[in-house]
């Protein structure tokens, strides 16, 4: 069963050693802590983060982000870094200290709604409490000086992803499409279709925590949990 | 190692902490060291902190724009209207009592070759002595060593204090470098100053045609070998002007590109007028050679 979701970007941001001396961000690290925290209280047995990546496979639970692969003269970990959004997922969970088990599962960027679902669906099934910690960004189009330049579809996209989540009406990320995140960079597409595969429900009760794009990338940080009226997943 | 060739006693040092006054700066740490003349003669904008106010609101500026030590001095190095020990402490250690009131942690060198205004300057609270003519008063180290404070070991290419190199030549300007200011070093340590607070200075233009200051700057690295901290006085000097062919007041560019190519091959403090501009240089290499991270990245990974 699903103790409860997270949602946070996966900006590299998040990382406190690429960003220099300045925090950059504070405000956003602080929200995704909070949506972590909380996911934790739900005391899963597993913590599954879901991030998009190259292709949809599992990664090595011990695995981390070397972040030398943003910022070359960093110290290397040594070992093969996770893809970034998997590993941000990773470093969220250690900032929060937890140390329990783990499961690091890629969405192939150019997965299909379907597979998203399918894919998410068997996540919910395992019978172990778990928890989900959906690591995707909304559109990188959102400004002129955004990392994809202005697109004027841009902020309805990522405001629907906003209103699906604090409806806690999961299931409507299904409709999002899939050539029109393609188009609007919107990364997150394929991990939170994922997760409407594994609670498609309605009524969830949800947090958002923050709902911004100070860079002109859409960033969405939220806790769900399951109320009484919801039918997640068993 | 050419920082071990014979020619007289030589300290070789593990880079370690500089110590100045209370302070103490790491090896990695760049300094700023701001230039604040009080002579109405000096090479660079003649007279500028001559009345004293002025150069007091020149000190306030240079410790807002990131000044670590300020740098006093009472005679132009280049030749001119005799000014004696007397007249030098009267332009210089009135300033430092005022500077020190209004900046208690502040580090207050004083230009000078001269003991008796050393002691002065030691009376009134400075904490190194820029001993720019490399010892040519062989009191002036003792006077450091007898407040407890630094002293810079200078190669001025054994010419007495104001005067200009005339067709000077050495079989290796480096080498000449190293033997003076690491025997200058030597004795520094032999009377007493704490090794802590002793820095070299190749003195680019003293005793040198622009050929040894440029040979001193690209050869940087082998002071620095001696582990000793390397203090560089470039600042709008002739060599700059003569490699550009530019008036002193067109030497800006010059000097941050020299003080940047000392700063990548090791040198510790800057002896600058343009303290902004120089601390900008030195935070660039800094961040560069990786010492420090960037004040504050987003490009690329929002």
């Amino acid at each position: 069963m699903l103790t409860g979701a997270a949602l946070c970007p996966a900006t590299p941001l998040l990382h406190p050693a690429v960003t220099g001396r300045a925090a950059v961000v504070p405000e956003l690290r602080a929200a995704c802590a909070r949506a972590v925290t909380q996911l934790l209280t739900g005391e899963p047995d597993t913590v599954v983060v879901i991030g998009p990546a190259a292709a949809t496979g599992q990664w090595d639970p011990f695995g981390r982000l070397d972040p030398s692969v943003f910022a070359p003269g960093l110290p290397a970990t040594g070992h093969r870094s996770l893809p970034p959004a998997l590993g941000l997922g990773a470093l969220l969970l250690d900032q929060a200290g937890y140390a329990g088990r783990r499961r690091l599962q890629a969405v192939g960027h150019d997965e299909p709604v379907s597979a998203c679902v399918r894919l998410g669906r068997r996540l919910s099934e395992t019978g172990t409490r778990s928890a989900l910690l959906v690591m995707g960004d909304g559109s990188a189009r959102r400004t002129l000086k955004a990392p994809g330049y202005l697109d004027e579809r841009a902020s309805a996209f990522d405001a629907e992803v906003e209103r699906a989540v604090r409806a806690g009406d999961l299931g409507a990320l299904q409709r999002l499409d899939q050539r029109l995140a393609h188009d609007l960079m919107a990364t997150g597409r394929a991990a939170w279709q994922v997760l409407s595969g594994a609670w498609p429900g309605q009524g969830n009760d949800a947090e958002v925590l923050y709902c911004d794009a100070p860079f002109g990338v859409g960033y969405l940080v939220a806790y769900l949990r399951p109320s009484a009226a919801s039918t997640p997943h068993r | 190692m050419s920082a071990a060739a014979p020619g007289g006693s030589r300290e070789l040092r593990h880079p370690g902490v500089l110590r100045l006054g209370r302070r103490e700066f790491p090896a990695g740490q760049l300094v700023v060291m701001a230039i604040v003349n009080r002579t109405p003669d000096s090479f660079y904008r003649p007279g500028v902190t001559w009345d004293p106010a002025a150069a007091l609101e020149r000190v306030h500026e240079a410790v807002a724009e990131g000044a670590d030590i300020v740098d006093v001095g009472g005679v132009p190095a280049r030749p001119g209207d005799e000014v004696d020990a007397k007249e030098e402490i009267r332009r210089t250690i009135p300033f430092i009592a005022a500077v020190r009131e209004a900046y208690p942690e502040l580090i207050i060198s004083v230009d000078t070759w001269r003991h008796e205004v050393g002691r002065e300057a030691c009376a009134v609270g400075a904490d190194l002595l820029n001993d720019t003519w490399g010892g040519w008063d062989s009191r002036l180290v003792e006077v450091a060593a007898q407040a407890g404070i630094g002293v810079v070991c200078s190669h001025a290419g054994r010419l007495p204090p104001r005067t200009r190199p005339y067709r000077v030549s050495y079989d290796d300007v480096v080498s000449d470098v190293l033997n003076v200011t690491l025997s200058l070093a030597s004795r520094a340590i032999a009377v007493g100053v704490e090794p802590d607070r002793i820095l070299i200075d190749p003195a680019h233009d003293f005793g040198k045609n622009t050929w040894h200051s440029l040979e001193i700057t690209r050869r940087l690295g082998e002071l620095v070998a001696t582990g000793w901290p390397v203090l560089v006085s470039v600042s709008n000097k002739d060599f700059v002007g003569e490699t550009l062919d530019v008036p002193v007041d067109d030497r800006l560019a010059g000097t941050l590109a020299t003080t940047a190519v000392c700063a990548w091959l090791g040198a510790r403090v800057f002896r600058a007028h343009h303290v902004r501009e120089t601390r900008h240089v030195l935070s660039t290499i800094s961040v560069i050679r990786g010492d420090v991270p960037p004040a504050r990245v987003v490009r690329g990974l929002a």
